[in-house]
């Protein structure tokens, strides 16, 4: 059978590449907290990451918008929507990914495929700080985290549960982490933003209740804390904290061993191991 | 017509460099020949760099500013940015 091993969560600020590779003054921090949850994933030794990500309207915003989506391609190129960024060919558990939609679906989540894409930056951002070499491959776990309705944290929870289930009944040896990108509180363009950028964090508060919770392990009182009117009131990007919240219902509940906010963003770096261990010691 | 309409242009600028080209050199006609169509509202919102107006009438904002990043249609992020807070200003 599968073993779950852990799993990171990480921002995926298009902006952060070039800041590092210049070497601008919030540089060295970014190396430090990508650095960490890179360090913990390459800890894990995984065979595999479940990567789930929201959509930036780049792939699903014409034909159509599916509140859950595996994507069972071979590989998918990316980004698509910042060409200045490196260009990835991510590789993609393809096999894996198809029985995990097939396991989803009988399990109850009408959750479809995805058989030809590109990446968008919240994939190789993360990417390109956790696995730059890209021989870790994933599969990518699309939620609609960005256009309203978005489905409930209590259901992303439950697919990730349903996801884990999947995994440990599968046959053979595979071990799998899970990562989730994004935002507890942001905003993208809209009457919220700064006095100075064209974005905005709306609810500081929130970030922090959210960063909280996560510290105590307490996913229960995150995901009941986490509704639709509450992320929506975080920012038009705040949806992306459902990715965390899928990510924990693989990882199993229980408190991160490491995390760290950056409150001026919110959003925050988190590590985890599987089944709620809380690390040596 | 649907606010889908200013959505999409803005979609399709992000994926489209020949549209971003289009929107720099004829504006007007790159706007005519979208589909579906934009109301004329619409249109001389875009044409106007209106993002206010536009984000009155529900585009998406994610999908809007956009146009600001790609520098389209007079505007910049910092213009598309004093825009938006000028349309939500309390009086």
């Amino acid at each position: 059978m599968a073993e779950i091993v852990g799993g990171v969560g990480v921002p995926h600020t298009p902006h952060f590449p070039g800041i590092v590779d210049r070497e601008e003054p919030l540089g060295s921090q970014l190396r430090r907290l990508y650095g960490a949850a890179a360090r913990h994933l390459r800890d894990l030794a995984p065979d595999v990451l479940i990567f789930f990500t929201c959509d930036h309207y780049n792939i699903f915003f014409v034909e159509s918008v599916p509140i859950f989506s595996i994507g069972v391609a071979p590989s998918a190129p990316g980004p698509s929507d910042y060409r200045e960024l490196q260009a990835y060919l991510v590789p993609i558990a393809s096999d894996l990914a198809r029985h995990l939609q097939v396991a989803a679906v009988r399990g109850g989540f009408d959750v479809v495929m995805s058989q030809e894409f590109d990446f968008d930056h919240p994939v190789t951002v993360p990417l390109h700080f956790l696995t730059p070499e890209m021989d870790v491959p994933i599969v990518p776990v699309f939620i609609n985290g960005l256009i309203p309705p978005l489905p409930s944290a209590a259901r992303c929870h439950a697919l990730g549960a349903r996801i884990r289930e999947a995994l440990t009944g599968m046959p053979g040896s595979v071990r799998v982490a899970a990562v989730a990108s994004g935002s507890f509180s942001l905003e993208i363009g809209g009457p919220r933003l700064s006095a100075t950028s064209h974005t905005g964090i709306p609810d500081p508060d929130w970030a922090s209740r959210v960063l909280d919770l996560m510290r105590a392990g307490d996913v229960g009182r995150l995901v009941a804390e986490a509704t639709e009117e509450r992320l929506t009131h975080a920012g038009n990007a705040a949806g992306e904290l459902l990715t965390w919240i899928a990510m924990l219902g693989v990882v199993g509940d229980g408190p991160a061993v490491f995390l760290e906010a950056q409150p001026e963003f919110g959003h925050a770096f988190g590590c985890w191991l599987a089944g709620g261990r809380r690390g040596p010691g | 017509m649907s606010i889908y309409a200013v959505n999409k242009v803005c979609y399709r600028v992000v994926h489209e460099p020949e549209l971003r080209r289009d929107l720099t050199d004829v504006p007007e006609q790159a706007l005519r020949a979208a589909t579906p169509a934009l109301s004329e509202e619409e249109l001389q919102a875009l044409l106007a760099g209106d993002v206010g107006l536009l984000s009155r009438l529900g585009a998406n904002h994610f999908l809007l500013h956009q146009l600001g990043r790609f520098r389209l249609l007079g505007l910049d992020l910092p213009t598309y940015a004093e825009r938006i807070r000028a349309a939500y200003r309390p009086d």
